[in-house]
This record gives C-alpha cells, structure tokens and sequence, in this order.
C-alpha cells in the first residue's frame, strides 16, 4: 500500500508534466496560431469598434500562424509515432534529443 | 465437443460481447466534446471514432497477456494459467472467467443506461475480482502486487483512479485559461473554426489511443481462456483471428455511439464551447499517452471526465454541473465493488450446477439482463437525433429512471 502510494505519486508528477507540456503546451501553440491568422486576415477578424474597417491586413501574422500549425502537427506526428512504436514493441528515444525509434526496454 | 470448449465457446462470445460494450460506453470520451459543439456532426463523429479504434486495436500488437495479472492470481508471470486451475480441461478458470465477464457486461449496460460514463476497464477487473473471490477466495485477489512496483488493485486501479482525473483536470482547466488568453482581441466567429478542426484532431488522436488500450484487456482475456482450455499454446503471441474479432467488436460499438453517454458528457457537465473542447480533448490524449508510456494503468473514462470538468473550472465564467459530476463519480466508486458482487454471484451460480450447465445458465441471464435494459432504454431513446438538446436536469435520462431498475 505504502509502496504503492510512493509509486503513484512518482508516476503522477511526470504524467502531470508531461500532460502540461504536451495536453496545455500544444493547444496554446495552435490557439497563438488562430490568434495570428486573425491578426494576418485583419478587418472582421479582429474584434473592433462598430462602423469602422478593422485593423489592416498583416500577411506576416498568416506566415506565423501556419508556421505554428506546422510545429502543433510535429507534436502530433510524434504522439501518433508513440502510439505505434509503442504497438510494435518499439519506444521513442530522446536521448539524441532529435526522437528515435528504438528497441523496448523491459 | 467437450465440455470444455463449450464454455470456451461462450467466453469467447461474452468477451467479445464486453468489448463491444466497451466500445459504445467510451464513444464519448472521445466524441462527445466535438458532437456538442458541432465540430462533427453525430453519425460523422461516431463513424470516425470507429474506424480510429479499428485501427488503434492493429496497432496494440503488444502482447497484453498478463492483463488479468494485476487483479488477480490466475495466471503465472509469464501468461500460463495456474495449473491448479486447468486441471479439468481448465473448466475451473474458464467459469471464473466468464463470470467475471458478465459482471463487467451487466455493470456496463446498467450505467449505459442511466447515461453514466463509468468505466469499463474498472467494470471488468470487478467482474473478474469478484469471480475470483468467489471461485478462490480473497487470497487469489492480487491487492498490492509485491511491492517492488505499481502493481495490484490498489496500484493499477484504485489509486489511478483517483488521480487521474485530476492529474487530467488540471491540464485541460490549464489549457482552456492559456487558449482564452491567447485569442484575446481576435473575434470568436473568426476563430471558432480553426478551434473546431483543433477539436476534430485531437479527439481523434484520443480514439486512437482508446482502441490501443482497450481492446487489448479482451485479447489478453480470450488468449487466456484459449491457454486454459489447451487450445493455444505461444505466451509471446496472440491469435491473429483474436486480433481481428476484438478490433472488430471495439469499433462496431464505438460505431454504434453510446449516446446516452456522449450526452451526458457532451451536454451535461459543462456547456461546452470549441476551445474547451479542443483543451479537453488534448489533455486527455496528452495524459493517456504518457500514462501508458510510464506504466501508469488509467481509465480514459476518468481522464476524459476529469479533462471536461477542467475544461469548465478554466474558462472564466464558464457554469459546472457539479450535481451531474458528483453522480459520476458515485457510479465510479461503485463500479467495482458493483461489477465484483454480479461476477461473484455468477460465479456461484454457475458452480452450483456445474458445468457446461452452468455456463449456459449464466450466459442466459446475461442475455436476460442484456434484453431488459435494451428494452428499458427504448422507453427514453437518445440517439444521434436528440444528443445535443438542452440539458434540462429534471428531464435527464438518469433522472428519469426509477431506482428500482438499479438491483
């Protein structure tokens, strides 16, 4: 019971960090992203006073909108990774900090 | 045929039959978010879902043979059964197993049917301990494990399921307040949309990860009665066509769209707007993944529960139903000891008349139980058609349901 308690709690910190990272980090990553394609598209797509044009336009915010998109759908990539190196006895690595597919360890 | 591959034969039917359960209790953890804000439409949301799980149980070639080994002493550390156990063509294990399965059925339907997302990994190792006690007595539970890791029903399922939920909880309420944050300034209408397709992907990255999982516990449950009754003999793998009917079975009920549950989960907790969705959805694949990654055993009921209830806590205004969420949480703290007391009363059935008798009498009353809660729940349909009305408490189908059906 105690034993079991101890392992829990050192199991809950990482999967509370780990979902942090990826369960938070990534939904604010893509919700900067819809942020800069308002800011890109401007006029209606940002909130402004009624009667008026809208904010002008900026194509940079379109260009780093989707450059956001693109590293939301790298994390993605890499947790569908997970799931089927996981299935074939595989792990994803870090240690190269670039991932790896590796062996399992047991 | 011999006795024994009678009862082999209606195991096998009944796991297969729980795993189809398991699919239609947990369409929601995936889709219900997504349905209730309109990012898919229903019969889309369920399609996708299906087929995401089909796949997903592909994918889970990892052998789940010592799937009963956490709650229970049947099996030895490498897969076998017992040998006590299969001394009579393994009639002794196969009744303990197919007890155990019943429960877990009747217990899944039972909250289907009061629209209650418990859980159905927590039904099935209640079904099973129960059979267990009842077939072995307590010293055949596994409560603790040996203490060198998580392991037994304290760690593999009592303890994760209390933090999960609110390890899931906090990700999602902190994802919600940091998406609100972010897209200060930009108008909603604008970004409903991409919020919509955040929702799509990672709902269904959660489908992904639940036929993973979930359909695994059945193969891991029918390769055992298949060991048992000397029908198979490999512990390092599993009958492709196990692979093929339990990939089947999750994603036809996953299709079928319990939708008493999505709209319990959709509607009932929170009214629920794109963002959270999308917050609620990540969070519970984020916590998912990296719990099977650590060995950390949870329920995706739980995560997606407590990721929705988050999703509400971190929206700045945002109304919880926390009268809805406070039944939730009673049927989870009786699903096990629920789901234990059905298994072990089966067990005691089926011992009592022995035999390919009694498997077929419990099997009986499991279709009988079956029979009259479909034929309850079409006294209040919800189906793909009314799932997104308006969450009136004192017209909810829990509500609606008189507590007598509950024995």
């Amino acid at each position: 019971m105690v034993n079991n308690l101890q392992f829990s709690l050192e199991a809950v910190w990482k999967v509370l960090l780990a979902g942090l990272v990826l369960g938070a980090g990534l939904p604010l990553i893509f919700a900067l992203g819809v942020r800069s394609l308002a800011w890109g598209a401007g006029g209606d797509a940002e909130v402004h006073a009624g009667g008026s044009a809208g904010p002008k336009p900026q194509p940079v915010g379109t260009v780093i909108g989707w450059v956001l998109f693109a590293i939301v759908l790298a994390g993605i990539a890499l947790g569908i990774t997970f799931i089927v190196a996981g299935g074939l006895g595989k792990q994803l690595s870090f240690e190269h900090i670039f991932p790896t597919i590796v062996d399992k360890k047991h | 045929m011999t006795e024994s591959t009678v009862i082999l034969v209606l195991v096998i039917v009944t796991a297969l039959g729980f795993d189809f359960t398991n699919g239609f209790h947990d369409t929601a953890n995936a889709m219900a978010t997504s349905i209730a804000t309109g990012a898919l439409r229903p019969k889309m949301a369920v399609a996708l879902s299906g087929l995401l799980n089909l796949v997903g149980a592909f994918l889970s070639v990892e052998v789940a043979l010592t799937v009963t080994n956490a709650v229970v002493n049947l099996q030895t550390s490498n897969g076998t059964p017992k040998e006590s156990l299969t001394a009579d063509g393994g009639v002794a294990l196969l009744l303990i197993i197919l007890a155990g399965l019943v429960g877990g059925i009747v217990w899944n339907l039972l909250t289907w049917l009061l629209g209650l997302p418990s859980s159905s990994s927590h039904a099935l190792f209640g079904g099973l301990i129960g059979a267990t006690v009842a077939g072995l007595g307590w010293a055949g539970v596994n409560w603790n494990g040996n203490g060198s890791k998580l392991d037994g029903v304290v760690g593999k399922v009592i303890l994760p399921a209390f933090l999960s939920p609110v390890v899931a909880g906090i990700v999602a309420a902190a994802g919600t307040w940091l998406i609100y944050r972010a897209v200060v300034g930009a108008a909603t209408k604008y970004t409903e949309n991409g919020f919509r397709w955040g929702q799509i992907g990672s709902a269904s990255l959660v489908s992904l990860a639940h036929g993973t999982n979930d359909a695994q516990k059945t193969m891991g449950v029918i390769t055992l009665a298949l060991l048992a009754s000397g029908h198979w003999t490999s512990t390092s793998s599993i009958p492709f066509w196990v692979k093929v009917c339990c990939a089947v079975a999750i994603s036809a009920g996953t299709y079928l769209g319990g939708w008493r549950i999505i709209r319990t989960l959709g509607k009932g907790l929170v009214e629920i707007t794109s963002p959270q969705g999308m917050a609620a959805e990540s969070a519970s694949a984020a916590v998912i993944l990296a719990s099977s990654h650590l060995g950390f055993a949870l329920s995706t009921t739980h995560v997606a529960t407590g990721s929705i209830l988050g999703s509400g806590v971190g929206k700045p205004g945002a109304q919880v139903r926390w009268r809805v969420a406070g039944r939730m949480v009673s049927a989870w703290l009786i699903t096990l000891p629920a789901a234990g007391l059905v298994g072990a009363i089966m067990w005691y059935i089926g011992d009592a008349l022995g035999g390919v008798a009694g498997a077929i009498a419990i099997f009986v009353i499991l279709l009988a139980a079956a029979g009259y809660m479909y034929l309850r729940s079409r006294k209040e349909p919800v189906g793909h058609h009314n799932v997104n009305d308006e969450w009136d408490e004192t017209t909810a189908p829990a509500e609606r349901v008189p507590a007598n059906t509950a024995g």
